[in-house]
């Protein structure tokens, strides 16, 4: 079966919790994006989604840092932060999923850490209000280490978005995969609301024309040059290692600097 | 990245209750319990926005642990930025 949705989206805070920073102009524009991409989701029926996401230190800390971490759990609480304004649920988890990623992954040869238990801030919680308003679908969570350094290259994470592409494509069931964060920003350091549009633009082009050379190329330093925060990106790399050969659109693209972040919202399939 | 047991004490007064009640009520008795440099402690206590940041403390430990404490944004980069005391 193709993978059935296939998204990258901006999940900045400011979008629920503090939106009117962001212009009128660029509050609509997002807001008729994302409501296309909603529609786009509830045409594919999705069983399960996929959620490669980043961690804010809401999970893990310097004591133990993995690349990347799978979550096994039956269910994932969130939003931890009670400033969202969105309420604390349990979205159910696909432990069979996240087990046979788990496993492919390592048949590849690239080695997530996993966990039975994982939360959910607005990394995640912020696009799937959006996109599952009753947060009830069924969810498997990949965090991404995007704090610590060294965080896993952009060619690493596209092996293993291509061993979670090989199992959403086996799977009996309706899979969907969602990329969230970036796109530039530097959230809390000196470059705070400072946004390289043109570096985000630069990455939407090769997100739309499917550039798996160009978007493996990155270093961790090109991603960092655009804020520290726009290492985030890796996930979004990480789906179109999922996708293998694919083409994308992007459904509004708007530098928010009251959000503080470039925000990016894209629909993605897979073409060969 | 640096300052590793600072950085611990910060995100557990972020995201624990109890640890972050007895910073606001009493922060030496809590910061002295910590294997803190000297300058550690006295950035923490003091709430030295700009010092802590010189210090090595990631942006998304420390701009949280100031919205606990009410700073607006614009004080923190400034704060950060060097350009305030």
């Amino acid at each position: 079966m193709t993978i059935a949705f296939a998204a990258a989206i901006g999940h900045a805070p400011g979008w629920v919790a503090w939106t009117d920073r962001a212009t009128d102009d660029q509050q609509a524009n997002l807001a008729a994006g994302v409501e296309a991409l909603r529609e786009s989701f509830i045409a594919a029926n999705v069983d399960t989604l996929i959620l490669l996401t980043s961690e804010h230190w809401a999970n893990f800390f310097l004591d133990h840092m993995s690349p990347w971490v799978v979550g096994r759990g039956d269910a994932f609480e969130g939003p931890i932060e009670q400033w969202l304004k969105i309420p604390k649920t349990a979205i159910p988890g696909d432990p069979a999923l996240a087990n046979a990623i788990v496993e492919r992954a390592y048949a590849n040869g690239v080695e997530p850490g996993f966990s039975y238990e994982l939360k959910l801030d607005h990394g995640s919680v912020v696009p799937l209000s959006f996109l599952t308003p009753q947060l009830d679908v069924p969810l498997v969570p990949v965090f991404f280490n995007t704090l610590g350094a060294p965080q896993p290259s952009p060619g690493r994470c596209h092996a293993l978005g291509r061993a979670i592409g090989e199992v959403a494509r086996a799977s009996d069931k309706r899979i969907g995969i969602i990329a969230t964060g970036g796109m530039s920003h530097d959230p809390g350091e000196r470059g705070h609301g400072v946004i390289d549009s043109a570096f985000d633009r630069r990455f939407l082009a090769e997100m739309v024309r499917g550039d798996t050379a160009a978007l493996t190329r990155y270093s961790i330093a090109d991603l960092n040059a655009a804020g520290a925060g726009t290492i985030e990106l890796i996930a979004w790399i990480a789906l179109a290692g999922a996708l293998g050969t694919f083409s994308g659109e992007v459904l509004a693209y708007e530098a928010v600097v009251g959000w503080a972040t470039g925000m990016g919202i894209m629909r993605l399939e897979q073409t060969g | 990245m640096s300052a590793y047991t600072l950085q611990k004490l910060i995100r557990a007064i972020n995201s624990d209750p109890a640890v972050r009640a007895r910073f606001v009520e009493a922060p030496e008795a809590l910061v002295g319990e910590w294997a803190l440099s000297e300058e550690e402690r006295t950035a923490l206590v003091s709430r030295d926005y700009g010092a802590l940041y010189r210090l090595g403390v990631h942006g998304l430990l420390l701009r949280p642990f100031s919205i606990l404490h009410d700073l607006p944004e614009q004080s923190y980069l400034e704060m950060i930025r060097g350009r305030a005391s």
